[in-house]
């Protein structure tokens, strides 16, 4: 006689293996319908201008009416287009400013802001974040006036310092330049110095005590314990840094208009200007696909070199 | 008045709207095409229109007259307050999205050459030049500003006359008569004060061009001629530019990044700019505005003549009132434009609400306007002032790419101001870019 025992060491059956009992539709949409939202948003108001954007830049269009087709034409006017070459050395001016100065400036401040024991430190923050949430045109006022060479505020500091003061910051092409990297530096660092500061607030204690033990000091620290653990906050701060300065607009359109003579002039005023002053969208739209492609890759490029987003070994 | 007080909600909103346009292009391109001219629609009765305007002047203005004339219309005006710029941007994507589009609109006139493309104006503003009469015609100040093509789709609501204001009390104590005849001997007798006589805008390439354009039209010409030719690479140009940096040079003239700004207001405050070459509306929104301590101090005079000829006519400025066509309330927008800017009674309505000046030659010499007394400017009868200038000035002749025209002239001409460049070959050099950039 034997007894059928039921083996409970066996595996269950897999899921493909079992009998497969359809749920409800409603049931199987139900997952779909809750992450339809983001898809949906981003077909409309992501997808579709890019996608139309692309079409109108090979086409010429005022505006009103129907965009008439005109092949590589854009494209071609574009890369024979001087005043192009020239918003893309300004736009790089500003970028290789966001990176050389801004960055690191955020990460000095933020770590300062980190010191152990230091008093006001919430203080400080709000002061650092002050800028980003202030609206550009009163801080353009504001900094036209500091600005400015006759009544400026700067230059009455370098007269009474220096005993001379009489530099057009907004009229000479090189200091309109030296004006809005100003203007960056001051309206972004603070933004940058939270994001540092909350990454230098994860990093353990104990490395630094293990590294002090082994006789390293506040600079081998920094550049041996604080930096390398950094490095996904640095990451993604140089990423949104650079992609986002290479499109900056606010800036040099309120303080200087892209002047003078045209030594402000970036690639997202250049294709305002198209757009909206000189009604060619088609040709707006070509360059501002240029403009998407060259942001695409070097963000693609950083994004690879810096390992934004990959587990930390 | 200035093109350039752009704030980040317009550039955000502007954006969007083009996002929507340029979604609604393709599907909509079918369906696009201009409908016959026209201005049917409701003929009496109660009416609402949406008016689009930048300026709250005009919200003013157009209320009082819907509220003074009832007849035979009944106005109900909705309005919307955008910035010049996004009036137009936001009144083309509706138009191509065929709804939502205004019964008025006003234009302002550095805006109107936006609607100059593709035949835009002719396909959807309705044309004056076909309802204005010979005489209404002959009487109107500046029609070319917002024509295309000898047609006119805009009227004029501002005739923007430019003239000197200068401080009295310093120019009186300083020895200086304000009542020279030329600018080379205003800027001999003030040569030694140290103050400035006039402003040179050095910020943006529209702020160099505006200060430019006033006196280049003193000197007989103007950015385009009746053809839609730039005039750029004249003796004439080529003088007033050499004027410009002379004065510069000299401190006759002092260079501010923005003729509207702070800056420019400080200068006004310590009374190191004692007089300005500006159009009439700066009274209100310059001189008033920023220092309404100086009241009674300043008066107004039509602009010294340069040695070399011309005369003291120059406008700057200006906002063109369209209506747009085929839609109901068409006829009564054509009727209250038409109240509000061809007749007497609306000229001095919108004079009292708003402080506009007549666009109607006529105007200048009828007593109820002459008669009035600026209290800022010491009861003087400006009117004495204004009268003639506009009418002086060479007409202003729209072309599709004054925008193209305005940047690199501008910059040009700051370049000429950092002495980096001679008048002559920075115009000649602006010439030759606007042949090259212009589509």
């Amino acid at each position: 006689m034997s007894t059928a025992t039921r083996d409970t060491t066996a595996p269950p059956r897999s899921r493909a293996e079992a009998p497969r009992r359809r749920q409800p539709l409603r049931l199987r949409l139900a997952p779909y319908v809750f992450i339809s939202p983001f898809y949906l948003l981003f077909l409309i108001f992501l997808l579709v201008p890019i996608l139309v954007g692309l079409y109108l830049s090979f086409t010429e269009w005022a505006g009103l009416g129907t965009p008439e087709m005109v092949g590589l034409a854009n494209y071609r006017r574009l890369f024979g287009d001087d005043q192009f070459y020239l918003s893309l050395r300004n736009t790089l001016f500003f970028v290789l400013v966001a990176m050389v100065v801004v960055v690191p400036l955020a990460l000095m401040v933020a770590q300062a802001l980190n010191t152990r024991g230091l008093r006001g430190r919430d203080l400080f923050r709000v002061v650092y974040f002050t800028p980003i949430v202030l609206s550009p045109i009163v801080i353009v006022l504001v900094f036209q006036l500091f600005f400015d060479k006759n009544f400026g505020l700067l230059n009455a500091v370098l007269q009474a310092v220096l005993g001379s003061g009489g530099i057009d910051w907004l009229g000479d092409p090189w200091w309109a330049r030296v004006s809005v990297a100003i203007l960056i530096v001051w309206r972004w660092t603070g933004y940058l110095v939270i994001f540092f500061l909350a990454g230098l607030q994860g990093v353990p204690r104990e490395l630094h005590e293990a590294a002090e033990i082994d006789g390293a000091g506040p600079v081998k620290r920094f550049l041996y314990v604080t930096l390398p653990a950094l490095k996904p906050v640095t990451a993604f701060i140089v990423v949104t840094s650079l992609v986002g300065t290479a499109q900056i607009f606010d800036e040099p359109y309120l303080l200087t208009g892209g002047g003078p003579n045209f030594a402000t002039l970036t690639v997202g005023i250049f294709i305002y200007r198209a757009a909206f002053q000189r009604q060619e969208l088609g040709y707006a739209a070509a360059a501002g696909v240029v403009l998407f492609v060259v942001v695409f890759v070097i963000g693609q490029v950083a994004n690879r070199l810096l390992g934004v987003g990959r587990n930390a070994e | 008045m200035t093109n350039h007080e752009l704030s980040r909600r317009t550039v955000l909103r502007a954006a969007g709207l083009v996002g929507g346009g340029l979604m609604a292009a393709p599907l909509l391109s079918a369906c696009g095409g201009s409908g016959k001219d026209g201005t049917g629609g409701t003929k009496s009765g109660p009416v609402t229109l949406d008016f689009w305007t930048h300026d709250p002047g005009y919200v003013k203005t157009f209320t009082a007259m819907s509220k003074t004339y009832t007849d035979p219309f009944q106005y109900t005006l909705k309005f919307t307050n955008l910035a010049a710029d996004a009036v137009v941007t936001k009144m083309l994507a509706q138009a191509q999205a065929k709804t939502g589009t205004p019964d008025i609109v006003g234009v302002e006139v550095s805006q109107f050459p936006r609607t100059m493309k593709n035949n835009i104006a002719k396909s959807i503003f309705v044309n004056w030049t076909e309802l204005l009469s010979d005489t209404e015609k002959k009487d109107l100040l500046r029609l070319t500003d917002y024509s295309v093509d000898g047609q006119t789709y805009g009227l004029e609501s501002d005739t923007c006359p430019t003239v000197l204001y200068y401080r009295q009390d310093l120019f009186e104590k300083l020895g200086i008569d304000p009542n020279v005849a030329t600018w080379e001997e205003l800027r001999q007798a003030g040569a030694k004060s140290g103050k400035a006589f006039g402003i040179a805008g050095n910020g943006t390439p529209g702020d160099a061009m505006g200060t430019f354009q006033q006196l280049y039209q003193q000197r007989g010409k103007n950015i385009f001629d009746a053809d839609g030719n730039a005039q750029i690479d004249t003796p004439e140009a080529v003088e007033v530019l050499q004027f410009m940096l002379d004065s510069v040079k000299s401190g006759f003239f002092l260079t501010v990044p923005d003729p509207y700004g702070a800056p420019n207001a400080a200068a006004l405050k310590s009374e190191k700019l004692i007089a300005t070459f500006m159009p009439s509306w700066y009274l209100a929104y310059g001189l008033v505005a920023n220092v309404p301590d100086q009241k009674g101090k300043w008066r107004a005079r039509k602009l010294p003549k340069f040695a070399a000829g011309g005369s003291f006519g120059a406008t700057l400025g200006g906002t063109g009132f369209a209506v747009f066509k085929d839609k109901p309330g068409t006829t009564a927008g054509v009727d209250l434009v038409r109240k509000t800017y061809l007749t007497k009674e609306g000229q001095l309505l919108r004079f009292k609400t708003a402080g506009y000046l007549p666009t109607m030659k006529s105007l200048y010499t009828d007593p109820d306007f002459t008669s009035f007394q600026a209290e800022y400017l010491g009861g003087q009868k400006v009117f004495e002032v204004y009268q003639g200038v506009a009418d002086a000035a060479p007409p202003y002749y729209q072309n599709a790419n004054v925008s193209v025209l305005r940047d690199v002239v501008g910059g040009q001409i700051q370049q000429v101001l950092a002495g980096k460049a001679t008048p002559a070959d920075a115009l000649k050099k602006a010439a030759s870019d606007f042949q090259k950039q212009s589509q």
